[in-house]
């Protein structure tokens, strides 16, 4: 059981990472359904820069680039060129895989073994890391983890208490009157939009660098749009994104363990590969009222 | 009308043959001369009948998972799930003809077979418009989610139930000759099922554009609230939608089980769903213009497949291809309403001037 928990812990930290993402430029308006892409796009990046440095700090930096790079042609073509966001995230989904496993090819051939890593090392704290149970659970992960933690209650900080997550939210909700108060509107989205990319793009290498230590073009497998769907679930709020992230990342660390038992003949482990998806139909349908940004998918037109 | 059909051609011709530079730009990193790698594509698809009719058997599938997510779209809805109910088809197809191959003659097979995957695939695919319609859930992300659970339940059939006789890998037996899809040309891989799916575009289009269910469809993705109060009951049309959305995209599982595959093999044909909605937006949600961008698309993966069978081009060429037309055809919409505005600028101009 504790051993499930600190799973938790760790497979909710980038989906937290994207869920978060999700939150701020859902926010304002834009839904970013390129984040599966960006997920893969980070993860390769992350892992090429990583091993071709030996050092994860430039992976997580390429994999950064890379994330802001997906995310700015998507902000490019949906907020500047206003075309559609749920096709233009389908187009440069498929797009990333393909360049993905090409690049990939590109740089390594085709190699006998497969080429790992070492992942991220886990950073005991020191004290708090003997606590009973929770220590084990809370302060025996690795950095990264740490990090997407106390950035949940600082967004939420940003979001609701300056006037930057005014802005933010307003963009969603009313974007004439952030015009009218003279930002510009598109600006706000645009790095909205870059930010999910920088963010999404740590996501995606902590599956490839952070946990894994290798690169498969498989490797997110839905992985994005389960924090696309926990950004829906928590209601576009990084409270709602903490307590989605928890239950998915349980969801995750399940079928871990049970993977890693062998089939059991009572319930096999698709069942349990597919869990959090069910649990995202199941939970969509059950959730009665959303707070949906009004704007939330709807390009911004100045009249002129 | 004129200017309008001659900019969609001239920017979507543009577009492809942008996305397939950007594609060859590309295998210069590999070292190999793009100009070279094309002209052998080229030739060798029109090498042989073979390979010349591979391209309409790639694009039949494509038809339909196109055609699904074109359908929900004119009802301004998004079925992105489309991978997911084509799976299940497989898995109904895949079960149906290995059930009934040795009790009933082969024809019979194959109807009831086609029958089952359109009710099966279609009502995978209700259950987004019905959850849609009774909870107000977002189609978008349950169609999504749908697609993972279909593949979970594709996978665990082919390793229990379905799987091979001899057991080693995640696959059916094959099928009988007798419920493979009749061959329209000897010598080539082309089946009925192509003739099939272009039944398909003809059929959808005359159900969008002749009859009253499809105007219905168009007038609730125009403006869902202007139609609810013209009587015309949306949350209905919402379920019918999505069941005839996954019945299409169901029977690509059955022309690729039956008519290419025979056999039902783990994870193949992976991006369905996702190029059938380059498809559809490349063809602006025609469905006549899906036969022909689904044409496109099958020369691009019968054309990606050669290059991969040349030396040291790797096969996820065909992604970037697909990856980048689609990107520049998504472009090529923002021209169209660019040159649009301009020429109506124009017009005014002129009634001005006057």
């Amino acid at each position: 059981m504790i051993y499930l928990l600190s799973v938790t812990i760790m497979m909710g930290t980038p989906l937290l990472f994207g869920a978060l993402a999700e939150v701020i430029a859902e926010r304002t308006g834009m839904m970013v359904t390129a984040i599966e892409g960006i997920f893969l796009m980070g993860a390769w990046a992350g892992f090429v820069g990583g091993y071709l440095s030996g050092s994860l700090t430039v992976g997580f930096l390429a994999a950064m680039l890379a994330g802001l790079l997906v995310a700015g042609l998507y902000g490019w073509i949906c907020i500047y060129l206003n075309q559609h966001q749920v096709v233009t995230g389908v187009a440069i989904n498929l797009l990333v895989v393909g360049l993905c496993s090409f690049l990939h090819r590109v740089i390594f051939g085709v190699p006998i073994t497969p080429l790992t890593v070492n992942p991220l090392a886990t950073i005991p704290i020191p004290l708090l890391s003997k606590i009973p149970l929770l220590g084990e659970i809370l302060f025996n992960q690795n950095i990264l983890t740490y990090i997407i933690y106390l950035l949940a209650p600082f967004s939420y900080f940003m979001l609701y208490r300056t006037s930057i997550g005014l802005t933010i939210r307003s963009a969603g909700e009313n974007p004439e009157a952030v015009d009218v108060a003279g930002i510009n509107v598109l600006k706000v989205r645009f790095l909205a939009v870059l930010l999910a990319g920088v963010m999404g793009g740590v996501a995606g290498a902590f599956y490839s660098i952070g946990f894994l230590g290798m690169f498969t073009t498989n490797i997110i497998g839905g992985r994005g749009w389960i924090a696309f769907a926990i950004c829906f679930l928590g209601n576009w709020n990084p409270k709602g994104a903490v307590i989605g992230t928890l239950a998915f990342g349980f969801a995750e660390a399940i079928a871990i363990y049970m993977q890693s038992i062998g089939n059991s003949a009572l319930f096999p482990n698709e069942l349990f590969i597919a869990l959090p998806y069910i649990m995202t139909i199941v939970l969509t349908i059950s959730r009665k009222s959303f707070s949906v940004p009004a704007k939330l998918g709807v390009p911004y037109l100045k009249e002129n | 009308m004129q200017a309008k059909l001659r900019d969609l051609l001239i920017t979507n011709i543009l577009a492809i043959v942008l996305g397939l530079v950007a594609s060859g730009l590309m295998l210069l990193f590999l070292g190999k001369n793009p100009v070279n790698a094309y002209s052998v594509l080229i030739t060798s698809v029109v090498r042989d009948g073979y390979t010349f009719a591979d391209i309409f058997v790639k694009a039949t599938p494509l038809m339909f998972t196109a055609l699904a997510f074109a359908f929900t779209y004119k009802a301004n809805l998004y079925n992105i799930g489309a991978q997911g109910q084509f799976y299940i088809g497989a898995v109904i197809a895949a079960a149906g003809s290995l059930l009934l191959q040795n009790i009933l003659p082969g024809w019979l097979v194959l109807i009831i077979t086609l029958l089952l995957t359109i009710v099966g695939g279609g009502l995978w695919g209700a259950f987004i418009g019905f959850v849609k319609a009774k909870y107000n859930s977002n189609e978008f992300l349950v169609s999504m989610m749908s697609t993972y659970v279909a593949l979970a339940i594709m996978n665990y059939s082919l390793r229990t139930f379905l799987m091979e006789t001899k057991a080693e890998y995640p696959q059916t037996d094959a099928l009988a000759a007798s419920v493979w899809l009749p061959r329209i040309i000897p010598g080539t891989r082309l089946h009925i099922g192509f003739v099939l799916a272009v039944l398909a575009c003809v059929g959808v289009w005359v159900l969008l554009y002749k009859t009253t269910l499809g105007y219905r469809i168009r007038a609730v993705g125009y403006n869902a609230g202007a139609a609810e109060m013209s009587g015309i009951n949306a949350k209905k049309l919402y379920i019918l939608a999505f069941f005839i959305s996954g019945a299409l995209a169901g029977m690509a599982g059955f022309t690729e089980v039956n008519g290419v595959q025979h056999m039902l093999v783990q994870g193949f044909n992976p991006d369905l769903g996702a190029a059938g909605i380059g498809i559809a937006i490349l063809a602006n949600g025609n469905p006549i213009g899906i036969i022909f961008a689904a044409v496109l698309f099958g020369a691009l993966k019968v054309g990606g497949t050669i290059m991969g069978q040349m030396s040291g081009i790797p096969s996820s060429i065909i992604e970037l291809m697909q990856g980048f037309v689609m990107v520049f055809v998504i472009l090529s919409y923002f021209v169209r309403t660019w040159l649009e505005n301009n020429r109506e600028k124009r017009k005014l101009r002129k009634a001005v001037a006057k």
